[in-house]
């Protein structure tokens, strides 16, 4: 709980860092660097409910592909509104959809709430293929703004501003006492007095805007999206091994996962072109963070790592139809 | 019958102080059985109440109907003021009532200090820290208090449970056999922490098996069988009545 100003050095030093590295490198890896912010922010944004709640979400990549349509969209014509204002814009249309599925899906147990919320992404993604307003399959068109620099600060902003909420809100607040204390324990959090369907739901909202930001700076970086590039299911995935693999629950993990995970999968890219031993790597990684590393990377670096009645434990045992995510 | 007014007379004694929880023709079953089975109880201000019985006589569905975890079919509750019979845990909470599971119920991955927390977070948040701290100092688990809470012993994640109840600042608190099968400088802890609570005017309505825990810190004993109150009285008063100690709790020892 105590943060020392000693910790605060490595932290200081990689904001820093990350601030002069449009000075330190090209716009190739400037691209890379983007794409690394953007999955450790997407990762935190899964990690809110998913690891301080305890609640499994399969869709959310439907709340980032609602960011990037939402901004596309308002972008082209007729409005061709300016790119900032589309981003409040993404963030309500995203909240109306996260109240309505979160709602009546976050009071059953975890496993119906991570079918609901699965189910709620390929019924968007349905829905974006066969209307003409969407683009249909063939997508949409942003207007294209080719500034490297621009964008990879953007996405710096939103990913040190997600840190810093998530930060605030679970690690240095009753919110974040509340969150895990009905994840661990339900119906002791409610024996508290904590009105848990309602903590539950305002998690799920932030962790769902947080993923329509980026999917609106997404939409703008790549100027072209499709259902497939911004709603599909393969984005979750990576959300969630990216979490796993980090540290399920932990402030850092989602960007320690998400930025190593990112880089693995350019640099095989850049090697052996678009092959399908990135998605096996992915699946190894799942395998032996579940047998071996409950805690994920950030669990190596504990002093008392848990053994018994993880995040990972929680989360699982709530999928498995437990009550309140214990045993 | 004859069992039924013993506990509706001592029950008018103690009506003077006026009562804390008054339980009505409380019914709720589950398939064929009725775990409550028309249930008539009350709990005096500032009373110990223990509530014995054997087995599946209902108690822990008692509890979980007053705190709200299970609906009645019918019946009325009375908190403090309020009916709160078919009212949502949470609400309940905030109303002042606090309970213990018969399964400690940690937050696993939070420290001890944080469960304590966590607790007061919804409502007590004022002065949350001193009271964990002063908690953490009368239930002698300050040497544990950055641990993770499943990392401590059966008998500490009981004390802990006790803890965040006592950081509710209720005014009755349910317990669920908080003393079974602890270590006996953990309960001297625990008696003395419900003592110094009961100085406070909270009062306590207790489900115990060991009779001499019943004996030395309840007031008075409310016994079920099948999902009803049989009987209800003074510890000597349950002993002499020959037909309740031999059909519910055995011989005395």
């Amino acid at each position: 709980m105590k943060y020392r100003w000693v910790s605060l050095v490595p932290l200081i030093a990689a904001i820093v860092l990350l601030a002069l590295l449009p000075a330190l490198v090209n716009n190739y890896w400037l691209r890379i660097a983007t794409g690394a912010l953007m999955w450790a922010g997407l990762a935190c944004s899964w990690n809110m409910l998913g690891g301080y709640a305890g609640y499994i979400n399969f869709g959310q990549s439907a709340f980032f592909g609602l960011g990037a349509y939402t901004s596309a969209l308002l972008m082209g014509d007729p409005l061709s509104l300016p790119f900032f204002a589309t981003i409040p814009a993404g963030i309500v249309v995203t909240a109306i959809f996260a109240i309505i599925i979160g709602a009546p899906t976050l009071r059953l147990r975890g496993a119906y709430f991570a079918i609901a919320t699965w189910a709620f992404a390929e019924v968007l993604t349905q829905f974006v293929n066969v209307v003409d307003f969407t683009g249909g399959i063939g997508g949409l068109n942003l207007p294209p703004f080719l500034d490297e620099r621009f964008f990879y600060f953007t996405m710096f902003a939103a990913a040190v501003l997600t840190y810093l909420v998530t930060w605030a809100l679970f690690e240095r607040s009753r919110f974040g006492l509340k969150v895990k204390a009905l994840r661990d324990h339900e119906p002791a959090a409610e024996a508290m007095g904590i009105n848990t369907a309602l903590v539950k739901l305002q998690t799920f909202l932030l962790s769902a805007v947080t993923a329509s930001v980026f999917g609106s700076i997404f939409a703008y970086w790549v100027t072209f999206i499709n259902p497939k590039s911004v709603f599909g299911g393969d984005i979750t995935d990576q959300m969630v091994v990216m979490v796993l693999l980090g540290g399920l629950g932990s402030l850092w993990g989602p960007a320690i996962g998400g930025v190593g995970l990112f880089v693995v999968n350019r640099l095989i890219w850049m090697n052996w072109g678009d092959t399908a031993f990135y998605i096996a790597i992915l699946g190894a990684a799942i395998v032996l963070v579940v047998l071996f590393l409950p805690n994920g990377i950030v669990g190596l670096f504990a002093k008392r790592p848990a053994r018994s009645g993880t995040v990972l434990d929680k989360a699982v045992n709530r999928l498995a139809g437990g009550e309140g995510g214990h045993s | 019958m004859s069992r039924t007014n013993l506990a509706v007379e001592n029950d008018e004694i103690r009506s003077a102080g006026g009562y804390i929880l008054t339980v009505h023709d409380l019914y709720r079953h589950f398939g064929g059985i009725n775990a409550a089975n028309g249930v008539n109880l009350n709990v005096g201000r500032r009373e110990i109440a223990g509530l014995i019985g054997p087995n599946g006589s209902g108690k822990s569905t008692l509890f979980s109907l007053v705190a709200g975890t299970i609906k009645p079919d019918r019946g009325q509750i009375h908190f403090d003021g309020h009916e709160i019979a078919g009212m949502s845990p949470h609400r309940i909470a905030r109303l002042g009532l606090a309970r213990t599971f018969q399964i400690p119920a940690m937050f696993d991955n939070m420290t001890v200090t944080e469960n304590l927390l966590a607790a007061a977070a919804q409502d007590h948040w004022q002065g949350a820290h001193e009271r964990a701290a002063d908690t953490l100092s009368l239930l002698k688990l300050e040497h544990v208090a950055d641990n993770r809470a499943s990392d401590l012993s059966g008998g500490q994640q009981k004390l802990l449970e006790f803890g965040r109840v006592i950081m509710r600042q209720a005014s009755l608190i349910l317990l669920d056999e908080v003393t079974a099968g602890v270590h006996p400088n953990i309960r001297k802890i625990m008696l003395e922490a419900i003592a110094r609570l009961r100085e406070r005017g909270i009062s306590f309505l207790i489900i115990e098996h060991d009779m001499e825990m019943v004996r030395n810190v309840c007031d008075r004993i409310i016994v079920m069988d099948s999902g009803r109150v049989v009987a209800s009285g003074s510890f000597n008063e349950i002993v002499r009545n020959s037909e309740v100690m031999q059909t519910y709790l055995g011989r005395p020892q």
